[in-house]
């Protein structure tokens, strides 16, 4: 494997990109977790292949998009998306769930009449939705790498404003916190690092690398500064042995990863019940009643 | 009136109606809380309480009625929110296994009033410490915020609105799960905070007996203002003895919700 990857360019680069994401997925995790908006990280990713599928249509009718990276096009459906969705959370106040299956069924049935359109359904296709190692480039390494740099630095600055609301809405809006824009940044970050993290894992299994590693690090965390130790410590080791295990064996690494993370959930989850640890389960009052 | 024009004013509500869904719950509501004063808000549940509060902390902007101002400015513009701190009702409903420990809650406290980019410095380290020690949680600091009971979790967001030494709190039911013993340090607290440090003080309670022997005002509050003056006068009306055969049984009944 280590000849392998001094040989191969693209296998640096691979590993570059899984590096990244292995970091930054799991962090937004964190909060996607603690504040139940799984299904959102599911349809910003299905908007992701939705642009892809545009930009696929698109090339075949104006050689301009040929010069444009794909992901660029996902990215920009998945961030609409993401204002969408927010916007009709709001309009649909008291069904906020509501709004997830609208834009995912939208997303996908628009992405299905692009692909058709662009006579999409082939390889390629297959590599956008269980990710792919083969051929990542130089380009994919500084989209990923730049989109990083965003993110990161605006979960620095608005690290606090997103903690409290996460944890508290209404007393976050009270102490003076802009619950709107925070949100909206927020979603809007999620969108961007999904679009990432595609390349490698997937479509349909980013979720589950920014979910399993926060899963598996709620048991362990005693606060919320280690649960993203755990979670990116859980993160990175599923994405670089999954990688690892994909080249090996010629598999998609979307699988690989995130079987990996899930072995590494119900591992630690039996040994925990194994040395008569509790084994945590998160819920909110209002389920518990 | 002119803006900042009476800074000794805390909070002026002037003719405020409000509804959820065609219901009315309030109806003419106007009043002045004073700086300094130690006010409690009672009534029976459902009398509009909470709905009141958070009009006032602009919570509610639905408001179909009527003006409210907050230190001489009006509540659209008002933008100190960390002059004030407050502990809801609900403060306990919160996601029971949120990974936070006990210092990583009160901390956010001080979010409001810190700038973008800004992390924890000592001194701020320092005011946590010196919160979580008035309500008596300084020894559980480092504690996941989910393990604690339901009464020191209310402390724990007592000292959350303590951290940035507002200088108006606002405390819907805080001793809601508080033990007997508790109550009564709690209320010394709160007598502490009002006199020594200045702190005006809005207390909603159904605890009339306990209460009127600390405050200062009491509002009454059903749907409309049914008394507004000061303690002494409230003990003195009729409302005081028809609220606490009342509310005696209220309590109870609360009591036995929360449990
Ligand atoms: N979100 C809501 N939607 C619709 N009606 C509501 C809502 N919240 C409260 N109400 C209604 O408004 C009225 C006043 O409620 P509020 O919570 O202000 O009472 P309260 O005085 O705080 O009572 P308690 O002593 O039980 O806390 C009640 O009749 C209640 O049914
Ligand atoms: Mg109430």
């Amino acid at each position: 494997m280590i000849e392998a990857l001094l040989k191969y360019e693209f296998l640096q680069h691979a590993f570059l990109v899984g590096g990244l994401i292995g970091f930054l997925a799991p962090m937004l995790g964190v909060f996607i977790v603690v504040r139940k908006l799984s299904l959102i990280a599911d349809t910003l990713s299905h908007l992701t292949l939705t642009g892809i599928a545009c930009h696929l249509f698109l090339t075949q009718h104006f050689s301009f998009f040929l010069q444009l990276h794909p992901l660029w096009m996902g990215m920009s459906f998945s961030v609409i998306g993401a204002v969408l969705l927010e916007k009709l959370r709001h309009i649909f106040h008291s069904f906020k769930e509501f709004a997830i299956p609208v834009v995912l069924s939208s997303g996908i049935g628009l992405g299905v009449v692009f692909l058709s359109l662009a006579d999409g359904f082939n390889n390629d296709l297959f590599q956008y939705l269980f990710g792919s190692m083969i051929a990542v480039t130089k380009e994919d390494v500084w989209t990923v790498f730049f989109v990083t740099v965003i993110v990161m630095g605006l979960l620095m600055l608005f690290y606090k404003e997103i903690l409290f609301l996460s944890f508290d809405e209404e007393q976050a809006r009270v102490s003076g916190i802009r619950s709107n824009f925070s949100q909206l940044l927020f979603i809007v970050m999620t969108a961007l690092v999904i679009s990432i993290s595609m390349r490698i894992v997937g479509i349909l299994l980013v979720s589950s690398l920014m979910i399993l590693p926060v899963a598996t690090a709620l048991q362990f965390a005693r606060s919320f500064k280690q649960m993203f130790a755990y979670a990116i410590i859980f993160g990175e080791l599923a994405v670089v042995f999954g990688m690892w295990a994909a080249f090996s064996f010629h598999i998609a690494p979307g699988g690989t990863i995130v079987v990996l993370s899930l072995l590494l959930f119900i591992v630690l989850l039996s040994g925990r019940k194994l040395l008569g640890l509790p084994v945590r389960v998160y819920r909110s009052k209002k389920e518990e009643m | 009136m002119k803006e900042n024009d009476c800074i000794d004013e805390v909070v002026r509500v002037k003719d405020v109606f409000f509804q959820y869904h065609g219901q009315p719950v309030l109806e003419n509501i106007a009043f002045v809380i004073k700086k300094g004063s130690f006010t409690g808000l009672v009534g029976p549940n459902g009398s509009g309480k909470s709905t009141l509060i958070k009009l006032i902390l602009g919570l509610l902007n639905r408001r179909e009625r009527g003006e409210i101002y907050l230190f001489g400015t009006p509540l659209e513009k008002f933008k100190q929110w960390s002059k004030i701190g407050y502990v809801s009702q609900k403060a306990n409903s919160f996601n029971s296994g949120f990974p936070a420990t006990v210092f990583e809650v009160v901390a956010m406290g001080l979010y409001g009033k810190m700038g973008l980019f800004r992390f924890l410095r000592k001194g701020e380290k320092e005011k946590i410490d010196e919160a979580l020690n008035t309500v008596g949680m300084l020894p559980f600091k480092k504690r996941p915020i989910g393990e604690l009971s339901g009464g020191q979790q209310q402390r724990v967001f007592i000292a959350r609105a303590l951290v940035s030494e507002p200088e108006f709190l606002i405390l819907d039911e805080p001793t809601v799960g508080v033990d007997a013993a508790s109550v009564k340090k709690f209320y010394q607290l709160l007598l502490k905070l009002n006199q020594e440090k200045n702190i005006t003080l809005l207390l909603v309670t159904h605890d009339i007996g306990v209460m009127t022997r600390y405050v200062t005002d009491v509002l009454c509050l059903n749907k409309t203002l049914h008394f507004h003056g000061t303690a002494q006068d409230f003990e003195t009306s009729d409302l005081s003895s028809v609220y606490k055969h009342d509310v005696q049984l209220v309590t109870h009944e609360h009591g036995g919700f929360h449990t």
